[in-house]
């Protein structure tokens, strides 16, 4: 009788599909004169037989028990329509506003994981210099008309200025560290110039300090090709000219074959077909003695290139003023594929 | 410098290479190609090329130097114009040098009946390309001249003159009326030409109006000088007179250039103004310049550019490039053309050999395998990046503004205890000042966004900041955040600093009311940001005439990098245990520091069982607050932790 009673509770339970229905069935069962009781002659049982009746009595409960309790666990992860319908939700229409990186600040990055990837360091120097460091220990000497060619911003004449160049970095880094390195520091410099739609006083400059007992042009120019090519593409032509700065020798001006009108000549390249990049060269022996390094026991290239031309025709902007500005703008739901 | 191709062809006429390759090979060597035009020139097609000069190279200033970088690159002769002897006079012209530190050669002559005249054509249609005005035969002769050779001069009427030419520092002269009648104010160290009573020219600048050559000046002294360049660029630069003899004479020129100049010179006034010279060659040269010698390593070519040229080929190249090139042991001896003063040094010979030898030779179609070296990147520039990504994350856009900024904006921006960084020549006159604070641009930039109807403002810039203290100028990096809100939510910006903070690892952030407040600030509304005792910042609401509400905060990054490095927490723990939170509540004075009692409470407990401490609530009860604490402790049993946080904050029971 009592296994046939396990057998119909579970065909009972098999329908239910609320707690509430269970619950009828339990207090059924288990409830005051409920289904499940020992049997009416129990009390007139032997005590072997007690034993041996009470023990099946007992598991059969038992095993009744976990039926239901089992099915009230199954129950309760399905939900009713009502609470699933009062827990949920519309997606609705905010866009959040999403965050923007400055186009100087995603250029420099680029380069600077291209760099990383090749093991160089990124530094950093001040923007407030002196004559010697922006100056003198990269060979420029006092009242030499090299000075002409960048107009300096005096804070006190002569001694402090805002840096012209990166350059300046290199003497600090070599006067602080011993050789041998491969630094880049991308930063601001600074000429006195009038600011207008294509000319600042600031510019944005990456400049880049190679010291090993051994390099040489090729080095610089495979690393310019890497870059350029990572840049551009593969296609990309480049070509390294002489030129002439005090703080190196030889000098080199890497140009690069105008992406706007592929050689051709446009307003971009002003005609020529070609943009400059910047300067380049094997550090002069006078710069490394200056900071203490012996010239024949260490070589080293050096390379600064202008950011700011570049950034302007990625992303398309014609006023230069804009990029230090109080019209820069930002898509605020957009951002440029980052990855 | 400008050149026409048949003035190149007539100079070097076994040249096979056209205008286009001529202008590729100069630029490939040094002098870059700025123009290239076609022209007409006496009746004849032409090409007018002009070439970036640097200022190394001022023997390139002329047509004959940059003649002569041609023939060199291909390895042919050049054909300088022919000079028939002169005849000199026995006159001896009187001319005094008063400044010989400054004067490296003067050579002079005197001319007589000459007769002066309108320029022949030929000669008017150049000096128009090169945009100098024909004025008159002379005049003209002496500029084609110093196209020609490169080396400036100067004739003067010799009727006009007073006694004896003196080369001297500037005494008792005030101005000088030059020959385009523009006056010009002088001081006591001007170098300058004068006779006996009047100044006659600024030396290597330009000529004065006093004894200026007109077309019926019939006796001439001309004259061509070599000076220390560092005065004349010194003397341009401050009077800000802009000459072609000026931009010459400010570099390096070789003093024995003037030997063929000044014939080259005589012989072209003869041939076009007659005259005879009537004196004798004055010479100045004190201290004659002899040819450089120099020991040079031929194997260094091949290890500065990375591929190999021979002995045999850096020797051809140093001996087109006019060296005198003999064998010394392994070494060379090269004995360097006087007209390069740029070259003095071993280096300089090997950029000879491979400038000539061609960058384009140099094939390095692979990124180098350079040595391996340490990382030594600061963490400052870490910090950067990861404040950016945390900014960017949360909505943040960048901007960046220039550091130089005007005084107002300074001004109103201002808040720390330094003195203003002042530009001293700056052409930008509405930028002096070089900012103090990172909200200059951020200020600046959210009143533009405003006008222009923006919405959704949260900026933020990375940069240096700028002042001085002690006679010392200071810099450090600062990080400024801006965000504006259409209600009172001062808390916002609280929270972009505390989730950039603590997303770094910082924890112990304290706000009191700010010490120091500038102008554009709330004066009620604005507090220090105090990291381990050390002010690293402030946050404040901006005053607003329209009622808006902004934000700023500034953080000092370098303070913050100092704090970063020595600190080493660590975040990642093993959850084992449900956590239990509890609550205290604590009612403090108005004027005592939560911070101190949260600092007290954290010194009693054992952090290894604490997995957050904040404060959840805070109300007003007359002259106290009531802050509720928030616990969460980890790896405590709940009667272990009820009993811990009974203890810590001295309570009898608590609710859980």
């Amino acid at each position: 009788m009592n296994r046939e009673i396990i057998k119909k509770l579970e065909e009972e339970i098999a329908v239910v599909n609320s707690v509430d229905d269970l619950a009828k069935i339990k207090n059924k069962y288990f409830g005051k004169g409920g289904l499940f009781k020992l049997p009416e002659n129990f009390k007139q049982l032997s005590a072997e037989e007690k034993k041996s009746q009470g023990t099946i009595f007992y598991n059969i409960k038992s095993k009744a028990e976990q039926i239901l309790s089992q099915k009230e666990i199954d129950l309760k992860k399905v939900l009713s329509q009502d609470t699933v319908k009062k827990q949920a939700e519309e997606l609705g229409f905010d866009i959040p506003k999403i965050g923007h990186l400055h186009p100087i600040t995603q250029t420099i990055r680029m380069l600077n994981n291209l760099f990383i990837g090749m093991g160089y360091s990124i530094m950093e120097g001040p923007e407030i210099e002196t004559d010697e460091y922006c100056f003198k220990r990269l060979n420029v000497p006092k009242d030499h008309p090299a000075r002409d060619m960048q107009d300096t911003i005096y804070i006190k004449e002569p001694n402090y200025l805002l840096r012209t160049q990166t350059s300046s970095i290199d003497a600090r880094i070599l006067e602080k560290y011993k050789p041998p390195f491969k630094v880049v520091c991308p930063g601001r410099v600074y000429r006195n110039e009038k600011a207008n739609k294509s000319n600042h006083f600031i510019f944005h400059h990456y400049q880049g300090l190679v010291v090993l007992p051994k390099t040489n042009l090729k080095d610089l120019f495979g690393t310019f090709d890497y870059i350029f090519k990572a840049m551009y593409g593969k296609d990309v032509v480049v070509r390294y000219r002489n030129k002439y700065y005090p703080e190196v020798e030889p000098g080199v001006g890497p140009d690069m074959q105008c992406f706007n009108c592929k050689g051709k000549g446009c307003s971009l390249c002003k005609g020529v077909g070609w943009i400059e990049m910047g300067g380049a060269g094997i550090r002069h022996p006078n710069v490394l003695k200056m900071a203490g390094i012996d010239p024949k026991k260490y070589m080293a290239f050096a390379f600064g290139l202008g950011l700011d031309r570049f950034v302007m025709a990625k992303y398309k902007i014609t006023d230069i003023r804009t990029l230090l500005g109080g019209n820069i703008g930002y898509k605020p739901y957009q951002n440029e594929n980052t990855l | 410098m400008k050149i026409l191709y048949s003035y190149i062809k007539k100079l070097v006429p076994a040249l096979k290479a056209d205008a286009k390759e001529v202008g590729e090979i100069l630029t490939m060597t040094g002098f870059m190609l700025d123009g290239f035009e076609k022209v007409e020139y006496q009746g004849k097609k032409d090409y007018l090329m002009s070439f970036e000069i640097r200022n190394n190279r001022p023997d390139c200033l002329s047509i004959i130097g940059l003649a002569r970088e041609v023939a060199a690159y291909y390895g042919l002769s050049i054909k300088t114009p022919v000079i028939k002897k002169l005849e000199f006079g026995k006159n001896k012209i009187s001319i005094n040098v008063n400044e010989e530190k400054l004067i490296k050669r003067i050579v002079a002559v005197e001319m007589e009946n000459i007769k002066n005249s309108e320029s022949p054509k030929w000669l008017k249609s150049l000096l128009n390309f090169y945009q100098i005005n024909s004025v008159n035969c002379l005049v003209d002769l002496s500029n084609y001249a110093m196209l020609m050779t490169g080396q400036p001069s100067h004739i003067f009427d010799k009727e006009k003159i007073k006694g004896s030419l003196s080369w001297s520092l500037n005494k008792k002269h005030e101005k000088i009326i030059t020959l385009d009648k523009s006056e010009i104010k002088i001081n006591n160290s001007t170098l300058i030409v004068e006779d006996d009573n009047e100044i006659l020219a600024l030396a290597g600048i330009v000529g004065g109006d006093k004894a200026r050559i007109e077309l019926k000046t019939k006796s001439i002294i001309l004259e061509m000088a070599t000076y220390d360049n560092a005065i004349i660029s010194k003397n341009s630069r401050k009077l800000n007179i802009i000459t072609e003899a000026g931009n010459r004479l400010s570099k390096e020129l070789d003093p024995n250039n003037l030997d063929f100049s000044i014939r080259f010179l005589i012989s072209i006034i003869q041939e076009n103004c007659k005259g005879d010279i009537s004196s004798r060659l004055f010479d100045y040269y004190p201290k004659k310049e002899k040819a450089k010698v120099i020991l040079f390593d031929p194997s260094l070519p091949t290890a500065f550019a990375g591929v190999k040229i021979t002995v045999q080929k850096s020797e051809k190249i140093l001996k087109n490039l006019g060296c005198k090139v003999s064998k010394k042991g392994k070494k060379l001896l090269v004995v360097l053309p006087q007209n390069r003063t740029d070259l003095s040094i071993e280096e300089d010979i090997i950029e000879e050999v491979i400038r000539i030898f061609g960058y384009y030779n140099i094939k390095s179609d692979n990124a180098p395998a350079l040595e391996v070296v340490k990382n030594i990147t600061p963490i400052s520039f870490y910090l950067q990046e990861k404040v950016r990504d945390i900014l960017q994350a949360n909505g943040f856009d960048e901007v960046l503004s220039s550091p130089l900024v005007s005084k107002a904006i300074n001004k109103e921006t201002k808040y720390k205890n330094m003195g203003l960084v002042i530009m001293q020549n700056s052409v930008n006159e509405e930028f002096p000042e070089l900012r103090q604070s990172i909200a200059t641009g951020l200020v600046l930039q959210i009143r533009n966004y405003l006008k222009l109807g923006v919405e959704n403002i949260k900026i933020f810039e990375i940069g240096k900041v700028f002042g001085e203290e002690n006679k010392k100028y200071l810099e450090n990096n600062s990080l400024g955040i801006l965000i504006n809100s259409d209600k009172k939510e001062i808390y916002k910006i609280k929270e972009a600093i505390e989730n950039l903070l603590r997303s770094l690892g910082i924890e112990n952030i304290k706000y009191f009311p700010a010490k120091q407040k500038p102008e554009i600030a709330n004066q009620f509304s604005i507090f220090d940001i105090i990291i381990n005792k050390e002010n690293v910042g402030i946050i404040y609401k901006l005053n607003s005439q329209e009622n808006k509400n902004i934000y700023f905060a500034e953080i000092n990054l370098d303070e913050l990098t100092t704090i970063l490095e020595k600190n080493h927490g660590q975040a990642t723990i093993e959850i084992t245990q449900k956590l239990v939170t509890l609550d205290a509540n604590v009612e403090l004075e108005k004027e005592e520091s939560i911070y101190d009692f949260l600092e007290s409470v954290q010194e009693k407990i054992n952090k290894k069982n604490i997995m957050a401490i904040r404060i959840f609530d805070v109300f007003p009860l007359g002259s106290k607050i009531r802050y509720t604490i928030r616990v969460s402790y980890e790896g405590l049993s709940d009667q272990e932790a009820k009993k811990f946080h009974m203890a810590i904050f001295g309570l009898t029971d608590v609710k859980q």
